[in-house]
């Protein structure tokens, strides 16, 4: 299982990468292209949006936040999370994993603002081998840590993919050929990563968290 | 024999260049006073009041993603608080240069910094009954914040800098994961290589929390205040080519 995060829709464009050009449609662009490569892959791919407004599942109309994108995401079970993105300043692709620090390992509640750091391990490994495709396939890259939304929030490995113009022009963010080259470099290299991802270890339960947990079939139980 | 009309006429002369000599006069008094108003109790606070020091500045560059620090020759206030501003306000000037590799709108930036011992100590009213005072009002005592991991200064002395943004600066600010992250990157690392008693950053936009920078970069969380020049992110697992 892969998800794809095309970030922004609806009212919220993003940054505008040209005067005919807006960062939500990029990414969508972006997110439908990766999602047949990943199909004929093999994958199951989810989607936080598949058009231009996102709204909460099973409550139509209900835009949906970044907190909704993360829950998706972690229901998934996913082997990556993807957040995609676009903009207009630099060159190729831009590759970031959370900045949180790395803790050893997930505990049975993980705070939600920062749920991403028993995976950073797992988000490192994936950053480092994707940039090693992207390298391979002579596209342009940086690749460092950010704080985006929200990524700290999801319990996979998850990085944010930006796609930057291929040269001077703006507009060149949309070439298909240049979509296609980033998608096709992603997907391989997903290909290689299903095989290695590893869930952190999960600290047991509280002792207060197991009486909790046990209570309501101790009271099943009881009845006559 | 000179002519009465002519007289008058003299006189009117006279006169006028006595009043203008004390119009200059008066004048000249006035704009003194102002000058020495200005040098006493109006002076701003975050004026600089000392020599030109060497400063490290953490300057982004947009086209590889990365932050090298610079030195330069700036004066600032001795104050911390005025002194954190105005390298941030130093800072922004940069980027708005013409040919800035990392090109940001002119303009104040920085409404205010705020310097905060770690770790956070909240206040609150003192409850108990013997504490009412005179009139009924009940004082403050410190409390410790309700956070049972709260953070802590690595360091002794350690603070919490709370930098409160211009919404004009933020407003204007390109968009994007990587312009937004290396202005917040940069803002750290300078903070950090000139005053390293900031240990953590916190951002506000006039004055509340925001929740992105332009879209992307997160203005909710704590940062620390580190190292972000690009040798010191690599070492840590970033890197670019």
């Amino acid at each position: 299982m892969i998800v794809l995060d095309p970030a922004h829709g609806g009212v919220d464009s993003g940054s505008q990468i040209s005067d005919t050009t807006v960062e939500k449609n990029v990414t969508l662009a972006l997110a439908f292209r990766l999602r047949s490569l990943l199909t004929a892959r093999g994958f199951s791919v989810v989607m936080t949006r598949e058009e231009d407004a996102a709204a909460v599942p099973n409550a139509a109309g209900s835009p949906m936040t970044l907190d909704d994108r993360a829950g998706i995401a972690n229901r998934a079970d996913a082997a990556a999370c993807l957040v995609l993105h676009a903009t207009r300043s630099g060159n190729g692709v831009h590759l970031y994993r959370s900045e949180l620090e790395a803790s050893k390992a997930q505990p049975f509640v993980a705070p939600w603002m920062t749920a991403q750091a028993a995976w950073i391990p797992q988000s490192q490994r994936l950053e480092s081998q994707m940039t090693a495709a992207f390298s391979r396939s002579g596209l342009a890259l940086v690749a460092s840590n950010a704080s985006v939304r929200p990524i700290d929030s999801m319990t996979c490995p998850a990085l944010v993919v930006e796609l930057a113009p291929s040269g001077d022009d703006a507009d060149s963010i949309n070439d298909t050929d240049y979509q296609q080259r980033v998608a096709l470099a992603i997907a391989g290299e997903l290909v290689f990563w299903r095989s290695q991802v590893q869930p952190p270890s999960r600290l047991p339960a509280p002792a207060s968290a197991t009486v909790r947990q046990a209570a309501p079939s101790d009271a099943a139980g009881a009845q006559p | 024999m000179i002519q009465r009309h002519q007289r008058i006429v003299f006189w009117c002369l006279v006169v006028c260049i006595i009043g203008m000599g004390v119009l200059l006069a008066v004048g000249r008094q006035r704009g003194r006073q102002r000058i020495a108003a200005l040098a006493d109790e109006e002076t701003p606070l975050d004026a600089p009041t000392a020599m030109a020091e060497t400063v490290t500045l953490d300057l982004a560059n947009d086209a590889d993603g990365s932050i090298a620090p610079a030195s330069r020759q700036i004066a600032l206030p001795e104050e911390p608080n005025a002194r954190a501003r105005a390298l941030i306000d130093h800072l922004i000037a940069e980027y708005a240069l013409p040919g800035s590799a990392h090109a940001l709108p002119p303009g104040a930036a920085v409404a205010e910094v705020f310097l905060v011992p770690l770790p956070l100590v909240g206040y609150t009213t003192d409850s108990t009954s013997s504490a009412t005072k005179d009139g009924g009002f009940r004082p403050t005592v410190p409390v410790a914040q309700s956070d049972p991991d709260p953070v802590q200064p690595k360091q002794p002395g350690g603070e919490l800098a709370v930098i409160d943004l211009h919404s004009t600066f933020v407003n204007q600010h390109p968009s994007g994961v990587e312009v937004e992250s290396l202005t917040l990157r940069s803002i750290l690392g300078t903070l950090h290589a000139n005053l390293p008693q900031i240990e953590q950053v916190r951002f506000l936009v006039d004055g509340q929390a925001r929740e992105t920078l332009a879209g992307h970069a997160d203005l909710l969380r704590t940062y620390p205040a580190a190292d972000t020049t690009s040798g010191a992110t690599a070492a840590n697992g970033g890197q670019s080519n």
